[in-house]
């Protein structure tokens, strides 16, 4: 264990994947030792980019719900499928549009303010600062971000997932007349567990690559507020983009292995 | 001549040694071949005009950034070839105090000087609050703990800079022209803390500074780096009547803070007529 710590950080330079390395180093490191992984610090993370995006998370969740429920009435309606709505929202919600949509709110919510506060550090020295003290930023800034959102951001979905299917229920029940515990047995029974699980999987990809991604634009920002600027345009774009790409890999890769 | 005991304690107190640096940016020799010691409990200041190298040099001198060649040699080890997790237990040896303080912003003054001591001691919370108050109270800033650094002045956040940057108790201080931008009474202020650092807590100080006021008031030795013509030299090493007393011309201008002189006005590089008129 002690050699691979040892490997991952001897990695030199500001590339993309040095910064993994770094990042990977310090999780193996705190296995041993979790008082370098900052607790409190996570804990501080965990609320402003977890918790406090909530209320948004939820309005967006929402929406998809009632969106879904009402393009599915529209079309089924004329099949006479009705009964499959619950069914469409949960499988949909559980296995793509859940993860991609909160995924997307928490890149424009936290992957961008995470790019503009460490680049803003950057530009004001504090990044030179921690490390003339022999404090890693890795380790004081980055890790307890990555650990906060990698776990924020599934429990994140599993809620999200919880209020789009309310909001599918809203349409069901308001405009369908649709029994409540029909709805509900239908949009739990239908949907095996794999189906929630790859969505957790495809959730987990998408807050590794949001908050490396961000670290790693704030880490690097040159010049002024315009580089700040600038990388806080590039990390939400690269985000955006490899999202959509990893869940293409993924939903492919799930599709054969099922 | 020096008998061996004599040798081997003028080698131990020697707390800073600067060997053939040289640093070259897009083909250009910004410091070229520098020599240099530092002594423990001396006051050395590092002075030149703007673009000299001097922050440069203070950024090899804390190992911030790898020189092209030569090597600097801190508490007797070379720190040009350490990997980055050896060089900060060098780190931990030494403070350094940022020209603008580098304080992180979304905490306050007192979280901002406990930070260094939370990571690195295993001392009581109750007691990095003290020794937080001790230090605030060396710069003269006690009560202030609770402000955020924007809510304080430029001269205030110099000295929570110099505060943090002391608050590990370092042998060495780096200090990156620690009065720029001061009136002439913080300055002094400055210059007091600078002089109350090296002289009651025994801490040695390398100040890099363009102040010649502040550099005459606080030096015990100094070292003008060159510009313009002789651009990454030493122009001249001494105390500071040595340093006076020089007739250099180049040195004597830069002293007495003259328009005219060997250093030039013009830093471009190209000829005036030929760049107005264009190479044809």
């Amino acid at each position: 264990m002690k050699f691979l710590v040892r490997l991952l950080r001897r990695s030199e330079g500001n590339g993309y994947w040095v910064l993994n390395a770094r990042i990977y180093s310090f999780l193996l490191w705190g296995l041993s030792n979790p008082k370098i992984l900052s607790p409190a610090l996570t804990l501080g993370q965990m609320i402003r980019i977890g918790v406090q995006a909530l209320p948004m998370a939820s309005l967006v969740a929402l929406s998809v719900g009632f969106i879904l429920a009402m393009q599915a009435s529209t079309e089924l309606g004329k099949l006479g499928a009705d009964s499959f709505i619950p069914d469409l929202v949960s499988l949909s919600l559980l296995r793509e549009l859940g993860p991609l949509l909160i995924a997307i709110i928490v890149v424009g919510r936290s992957g961008s303010a995470v790019t503009a506060e460490i680049g803003t550090m950057k530009v004001n020295e504090e990044i030179e600062a921690l490390k003339v003290m022999a404090i890693s930023p890795v380790r004081y800034l980055v890790v307890p971000r990555y650990l906060a959102l990698v776990i924020m951001l599934p429990i994140l979905t599993i809620f999200g997932n919880c209020v789009g299917l309310a909001g599918g229920w809203a349409v069901c029940a308001g405009t369908l007349d649709m029994p409540t515990s029909f709805y509900i047995r239908h949009a739990v029974d239908r949907p095996e567990l794999w189906d929630l699980y790859s969505g957790l999987i495809k959730s987990f990809v998408f807050a590794h690559l949001i908050i490396t991604i961000a670290c790693h634009q704030g880490l690097n920002v040159e010049g002024g507020a315009e580089g700040v600027g600038q990388a806080t345009t590039k990390s939400v774009v690269f985000s955006i983009l490899w999202i959509i790409i990893s869940d293409a890999i993924l939903t492919g890769l799930f599709f054969f292995v099922s | 001549m020096k008998t061996k005991t004599e040798k081997t304690a003028d080698a131990s107190d020697v707390i800073l040694e600067v060997r053939d640096l040289v640093q070259i940016f897009n083909g250009r020799a910004v410091l070229n071949g520098l020599n240099f010691k530092v002594r423990r409990g001396e006051t050395f200041i590092i002075m030149g005009g703007s673009g000299c190298g001097k922050t440069t040099l203070l950024r090899i001198l804390i190992g911030a950034q790898k020189p092209t060649s030569g090597s600097v040699h801190l508490f007797g080890e070379d720190i040009t070839g350490l990997e980055p997790w050896e060089l900060d237990r060098v780190r931990l040896r030494f403070g350094m105090n940022f020209q603008f303080g580098a304080l992180f912003q979304s905490m306050t003054v007192g979280e901002n000087i406990a930070l260094p001591l939370r990571e690195h001691s295993r001392v009581d919370p109750s007691l990095i609050e003290m020794v937080v108050k001790m230090k605030l109270e060396l710069v003269g800033l006690t009560g202030f703990e609770n402000f955020k650094p924007s809510e304080i002045s430029g001269g205030m956040r110099k000295r929570v800079g110099l505060a943090r940057a002391l608050a590990l108790d370092p042998e060495l201080l780096f200090s990156d022209e620690p009065t720029s931008g001061l009136d002439p009474v913080m300055t002094a202020v400055v210059d007091q803390l600078t002089l109350d650092s090296t002289r009651k807590i025994g801490v040695t100080a390398v100040v890099v500074s363009h102040d010649m006021t502040s550099a005459f008031r606080i030096a015990t030795r100094m070292l003008m780096l060159g510009s313009g013509p002789r651009q990454g030299e030493i122009v001249a090493e001494g105390t500071p009547e040595e340093i006076k007393n020089n007739p250099d011309p180049f040195l004597q201008q830069f002293i007495r803070g003259e328009a005219d002189g060997p250093i030039p006005f013009r830093l471009s590089q190209d000829d005036y007529l030929k760049h107005l008129l264009g190479d044809g």
